[in-house]
C-alpha cells in the first residue's frame, strides 16, 4: 500500500543514512521528507523494520529501489517485486521510485546501475516491467534516469529520446537525478538545458541533488556520480532551469552516501536548493507577466 | 521478453576482467561468439574503450568498498 497523496508545494528532503539519523531527528522541522534505500531492509531484523515505521509515521518517507534493473529487455524476478510490495504495505511510504537500469546479465551481478542500450526493446522491456511493478506493488513507481561513465553500446538513440518514450508510455512519473544529468552532459558533452526541454518535464516529480569527482586521466576523465561530494553550482543552476518548466510542486532530496559533513552543511545545501526552486518559480512568474 | 544477448555480454565485460582483455584482444570475434546480432558486433567493436575501462575500476572500487566498510549506495 502506497499513499499517494497529492502534493501541494514543493518539499525539501534527504537521503535516511544511518550515520545522518540523528541529526535528521533533530531537524524535522528542516526537512519535508526522508527518503529511505528499500534493499536495506528486505532482509532486516523485524526491531529496524519496526523503526522504519515508526519513522514514517513521524514524518513523509519514500522508498527507493537500487537493484530490481527495471529498464532491461529481461524480466523482473517476482520475488523482488513482492520484497517491494511486502515493504510497500509495512511502511505506506508516499511513493516508491527505481532507477531505469539494468544491473545483471545472465546470472552475472553487475553491482551497480548500468545504463541499458537505449533501444525499442529496452523501452519495451521497462514498460513491461513497470506495468508489472504496477500490479504487484499496487502503484507503479516512479523511475529515475542514471548517470553512465560509458555510452551504452548497441544504442540507437539518445537519452532524452529513450527516457521520454519510457515516461510517455507509462504511468510512472519521472525521478529526475540533476546530478546523473550533469555527470553524462559533462561525459558525452550534449547541453543538458536542452535535454531537460526535450522530456515530458509535466511528468517531473521528484529531483535528486548529489555531488560527484572527476576520474581517469590523460585525456579519458569523466565525471562520477559518488554521493561523496556537496552538490556542485551546476547542479543547482539545472534545478532552478526545472523549476521554471516545471510548474507541478517538486518534492527534492539530496543524496548522500559517505564522506559526511555535518548535518548543518547538509541542511544548507537544502536551503540552497530552496533557493534554486524560487528563483525558477520566480522566471516563470516574470515570463508569464 | 527474451534474454537480451547483449546485456548479458555487457555485464561479462562490465565485471570480469579476464572476460574484458580478451575482448579488447578480439572484439569481433569474441563477440561474434557471445552470439550477438551483426549491428550489436559492430557497436561493441567499436565501444567507448575509456568509459568501459573507467566504469569496470568504479565496480571494482565499490566492490571493494563495500565488502571492507559498509553498503553500497547508489
Amino acid at each position: 500500500m502506497v499513499v499517494e497523496d497529492e502534493v501541494s508545494a514543493d518539499r525539501f528532503g534527504l537521503g535516511w543514512r544511518p550515520r545522518l539519523a540523528a541529526g535528521i531527528l533533530a531537524n524535522l522541522d528542516r526537512i519535508d521528507i526522508v527518503e529511505v534505500i528499500a534493499d536495506d531492509y528486505f532482509r532486516a531484523p523485524r526491531h529496524e523494520r519496526r523503526a522504519l515505521q515508526t519513522l514514517a509515521a513521524q514524518t513523509p518517507v519514500t522508498l527507493h529501489g537500487v537493484s530490481l534493473g527495471l529498464a532491461s529487455a529481461m524480466p523482473v524476478e517476482t520475488r523482488r517485486l513482492e520484497d517491494i510490495a511486502r515493504l510497500c504495505e509495512e511502511v505506506k511510504p508516499e511513493f516508491w521510485s527505481e532507477h531505469l537500469a539494468f544491473v545483471r546479465g545472465g546470472g552475472i551481478e553487475i553491482g551497480h546501475l548500468a545504463a541499458p542500450p537505449r533501444t525499442e526493446a529496452t523501452i519495451e522491456g521497462a514498460l513491461v516491467n513497470l506495468a508489472r511493478a504496477k500490479q504487484i506493488v499496487g502503484v507503479a513507481p516512479q523511475v529515475e534516469n542514471v548517470a553512465t561513465l560509458i555510452d551504452p553500446p548497441g544504442s540507437d538513440r539518445d537519452e532524452a529520446a529513450w527516457l521520454s518514450a519510457i515516461i510517455r508510455n507509462s504511468e510512472s512519473k519521472l525521478l529526475l537525478d540533476l546530478h546523473n544529468l550533469h555527470a553524462n552532459a559533462t561525459n558525452f558533452n550534449f547541453n543538458p538545458c536542452e535535454f531537460v526541454a526535450r522530456i515530458p518535464v509535466e511528468r517531473i516529480s521528484t529531483v535528486h541533488l548529489a555531488g560527484g569527482k572527476w576520474i581517469g586521466g590523460n585525456g579519458a576523465q569523466r565525471l562520477l556520480d559518488d554521493h561523496l561530494h556537496d552538490v556542485p553550482d551546476p547542479v543547482y543552476e539545472l534545478l532552478e532551469e526545472v523549476a521554471a518548466r516545471a510548474p507541478q510542486p517538486l518534492t527534492v532530496i539530496l543524496e548522500r552516501d559517505g564522506n559526511f559533513p555535518s548535518i548543518e552543511s547538509l541542511l544548507t545545501q537544502l536551503d540552497r536548493a530552496r533557493q534554486a526552486v524560487t528563483r525558477g518559480r520566480a522566471r516563470t512568474l516574470e515570463e508569464a507577466a | 521478453m527474451s534474454e537480451s544477448r547483449l546485456e548479458v555480454f555487457l555485464a561479462r565485460i562490465y565485471v570480469d576482467q579476464t572476460a574484458r582483455e580478451k575482448f579488447f584482444a578480439d572484439p569481433r570475434g569474441e563477440a561474434t561468439r557471445a552470439g550477438l546480432a551483426p549491428h550489436e558486433i559492430d557497436d561493441v567493436v567499436n565501444i567507448d574503450r575509456d568509459g568501459l575501462e573507467l566504469f569496470a575500476h568504479s565496480l571494482e572500487h565499490k566492490r571493494a568498498h563495500k565488502h571492507g566498510h559498509q553498503k553500497n549506495r547508489y
